[in-house]
């Protein structure tokens, strides 16, 4: 039956499909003839037409094989098996073979292309149930796919991918009756069987072949650059973060006389995270600083507890003097101080932005107090 | 009128709710009773006592109470059935004190495993768990008990503790029937339930309904009981007192003896690392696929220690205990912000330098090098040093000569060092307490330098 020159995928597809298909190659008349016995009457023609028993393709090699015959056009498919559609590639081809021949399509409506998910699984089913003879298969894969036997236009006129999408969406409603204009195609395929594939030039398999390498290549780096500039959008917006500015570390606070001696100022704790001491009994010496309000064990806020003159953390009981040393509960060191100095116009002014740790004998510090008479 | 007061008119009335439930609850254990047949012989001259006879008695007591709560209609200050004040002042006193709650909590532990005989009896059991209710019910006419205890967050915590009893109670209840029959040579009750089930439809359609059931059960509580929401988060106002998930409390009580690192990082790791190595670690072949105490003693007293004092006895003490800054509160105690209580404690090189040589603590000095301060904070710590060294490293060795001689032999070098150091890490967290509470501890090793405590 196949006197033509036939690709590599083409025999290895044919060689798969009479592994599958039970009885072989050998009888592919006699397996078209039975067809419309086997019940699917509106299915017989384009069987009939197919020069190959329907068996479906076992492999992408098949598919790809199919869908490059019918690129080519004329009678090239033919050749093809007619499979059932086992992918969206199948799919496509069929839309593709459907819009440029599927003008035969009206004829016998209820051979329409697949038109949803379901047919497609009836299909699929179909040809497995009858997997084991081969025949049983042919009706159902023939009905999904009656165009790609019918198709005569040549390739050159093949329509973009989305018109094919369109092409394969509509293809059943329209087959359905809805789109009666093209009568003069024949159902039958006019090409005698055998013929199939010797119009294949060498040009348009390359330029095909090329073609479907590159889409891809294409479609991708596309995608990359969309993604990547979306990507570089976001990056941008990141370094301007939707926030209220952090207010400056140095401040000024007043003069030193608005903080009493023996007295814990917390009149900057809610606004700043500092309390304003005055007091001698770090060393002795009278003098100002200003205590981080931050547990030094896990960074709760402790509260300022008047009567008991300590510094209590709500979290874990942990317990600081009024000179910010550490005496009960978890806490392993001392509260921090931060920079606190006399400023020019006589008021003080706090540095948030150094601090001094008591148990690096960083308190010792001149900046980190200043001493009032 | 007092503005805390302990019973209001809808107080008494829920009260009254409860125990009319409890009173239909000893109903059906009446009639259970009742149905079979058994009688005391003689008491106090009368023969032939039906046991059934006391919980009628018990039953038509509550419903009188249940009664009376829900009728109820003068002020809610006449109201008798109050808790004793005297009950209450000792409560409050074993509680609050962290030294005698876990005094309580390791006597229940000890209770539990030695009298299992007993107390896994159906009515002993039963008893308990009438007390338990009776104990919470009484206990809501305390206005600060109520507010604890009532609180939105805190009804899981209290629902909780029953579920752990219930399942603490059914875990020996088996493991001592098995127990007995393990020792009488009978076959165990999980060999008489050797018949099986199908999934489809026994347990699925046991999910479904339990699903059921779930859902129904929280969509009521979500409308009986508001989310508890606070104000807005505040990075400068902490809340006092200030409370990890309940589920974490445990760690939270843990922290207030350990340093972060240890408590936040290291300690938990090692729960996990080591609840992952019991199978490794595990060389006792039985108790497979059966409840049995007897037979797998060490594994499961190990665990139970692990569990219920350690994580769901500092749960209890978090959720209900621990209140402003941190202290610890009786059951029935005003929540008193400003309550004294001195928890002073210093390191170990502090007691060792200062209190026990008079010399000053040795200070590294800023302006020498980096070695020699390394020198003088590790002279400072030696002490420290030298007693965790002994404890992770002289102790396993001197367990698996004398007390785990057997384990030893049993589970080679490695898997009795591993078993040995989660043992000893786990007793950490007491012994830390325990020098906390005696010694008044803070850190065994201190080094705030490097943010090493230990």
């Amino acid at each position: 039956m196949a006197d033509k020159k036939l690709t590599t995928e083409e025999i290895l597809a044919r060689a798969r499909n009479q592994d599958a298909s039970g009885d072989g190659g050998g009888a592919p008349e006699s397996a078209a003839e039975e067809t419309p016995a086997e019940g699917t009457a509106a299915a017989a023609e384009p069987v009939e037409a197919a020069p190959k028993p329907a068996a479906m393709p076992s492999s992408t090699a098949d598919i790809l094989a199919a869908a490059r015959s019918q690129g080519k056009g004329g009678e090239a498919q033919k050749s093809a098996p007619a499979a059932k559609p086992g992918s969206t590639a199948d799919i496509l081809s069929a839309a593709r073979a459907g819009d440029a021949g599927g003008r035969a399509a009206p004829k016998k409506p209820a051979a329409a292309k697949p038109t949803s998910t379901a047919d497609i699984l009836a299909a699929a089913r179909a040809s497995k149930a009858g997997g084991g003879g081969g025949e049983p298969a042919r009706p159902a894969a023939a009905k999904a796919l009656p165009k790609m036997s019918a198709t005569v236009t040549p390739a050159e006129e093949r329509p973009s991918v989305a018109d094919m999408i369109k092409a394969a969406r509509e293809g059943g409603p329209a087959g359905a009756g809805a789109l009666p204009p093209k009568p003069k195609l024949p159902s039958k395929p006019p090409v005698p069987k055998g013929k199939n594939g010797e119009e294949t030039s060498r040009r348009s398999f390359f330029s095909v072949a090329f073609g479907w390498v590159l889409v891809p290549f294409a479609v991708a780096w596309v995608a990359l650059g969309a993604v990547a500039t979306v990507w570089g959008l976001a990056a941008a917006r990141f370094m301007m973060p939707n926030m209220i500015v952090e207010p400056p570390t140095k401040f000024k606070i007043g003069p030193p006389s608005d903080y009493p001696p023996g007295t814990v100022s917390t009149k900057w704790k809610a606004e700043r995270g500092i309390w304003i001491v005055n007091t001698d009994q770090y060393n002795g010496k009278p003098m100002i600083y200003a205590l981080a309000s931050v547990c030094t064990h896990l960074g709760c806020t402790p509260n300022w507890l008047e009567g008991e003159q300590k510094f209590k953390c709500p979290c874990h009981g942990s317990g600081f003097y009024i000179n910010g040393v550490n005496f009960e509960g978890p806490a392993p060191r001392p509260l921090e101080r931060v920079g606190l100095k006399l400023a020019a116009d006589g008021s003080l002014e706090v540095d948030k932005s150094v601090k001094f740790q008591e148990e690096l004998g960083q308190w010792q510090d001149p900046a980190s107090f200043v001493e009032v008479s | 009128m007092e503005s805390h007061p302990d019973l209001t008119a809808s107080v008494i009335r829920g009260l009254g709710w409860l125990y009319l439930i409890m009173a239909v609850m000893n109903l059906f254990w009446t009639i259970n009773v009742f149905q079979s047949g058994k009688a005391y012989e003689s008491i106090a001259g009368f023969k032939h006592i039906p046991k059934a006879a006391p919980w009628g008695l018990y039953t038509i007591v509550l419903f009188m109470i249940g009664i009376v709560h829900v009728v109820f209609d003068s002020s809610p200050a006449d109201f008798q059935f109050l808790l004793p004040l005297g009950f209450k002042n000792l409560v409050d006193v074993i509680i609050a004190n962290p030294i005698s709650y876990f005094a309580v909590s390791m006597v229940i532990f000890v209770a539990m495993i030695w009298l299992r005989k007993w107390w896994t009896k159906p009515t002993v059991a039963w008893v308990l768990l009438n007390a338990s209710m009776l104990f919470l019910g009484v206990s809501m006419t305390d206005y600060d008990f109520r507010q604890i205890v009532g609180k939105p967050d805190n009804v899981p915590i209290v629902g909780m503790l029953f579920l752990v009893g219930f399942f603490t109670w059914l875990y020996f209840y088996k493991s001592v029937e098995n127990d007995r029959r393990i020792a009488a040579g009978e076959p165990k009750i999980e060999d008489e339930q050797s018949e099986q089930v199908l999934v489809w439809p026994d347990l699925v359609y046991t999910e479904m309904i339990c699903m059921l059931l779930l859902t129904a059960l929280l969509i009521a509580w979500g409308i009986a009981l508001q989310a508890p929401l606070e104000e807005p988060a505040s990075a400068v106002k902490t809340p006092n007192p200030s409370k990890a998930p309940w589920y974490f409390l445990g760690l939270q009580e843990m922290l207030v003896y350990y340093d972060p690192w240890m408590a936040g990082v290291v300690l938990p790791s090692v729960i996990l690392v080591g609840l992952m190595a019991i199978p490794y670690i595990d060389f006792n072949t039985k108790g497979n696929g059966y409840y049995t105490f007897e037979e797998r003693k060490f594994s499961i007293v190990t665990f139970l220690f692990g569990f219920l004092p350690l994580w769901i006895g500092m749960i209890v003490l978090g959720t209900f205990i621990r209140g402003p800054n941190w202290n610890m509160f009786g059951l029935y105690e005003y929540w008193d912000v400003h309550k004294l209580e001195v928890l002073n404690n210093v390191d170990l090189s502090q007691m060792f330098w200062v209190d026990w040589l008079g010399k000053p603590l040795p200070r590294p000095d800023a302006n020498a090098s980096t070695i020699t301060q390394i020198r003088t904070i590790l002279l400072r710590e030696w002490l420290g040093f030298v007693l965790i060294l002994a404890y992770l490293f002289i102790l396993p060795p001197l367990m698996a000569v004398t007390v785990f001689r057997n384990f030893f032999v049993k589970m080679g070098f490695l898997r009795f060092m591993v078993l040995a150091n989660l043992i000893l890490l786990m007793a950490a967290l007491p012994l830390k307490m325990a020098l906390r509470w005696a010694f008044t501890l803070k850190y065994i090793i201190s080094i705030p330098e490097w943010f090493f405590n230990i």
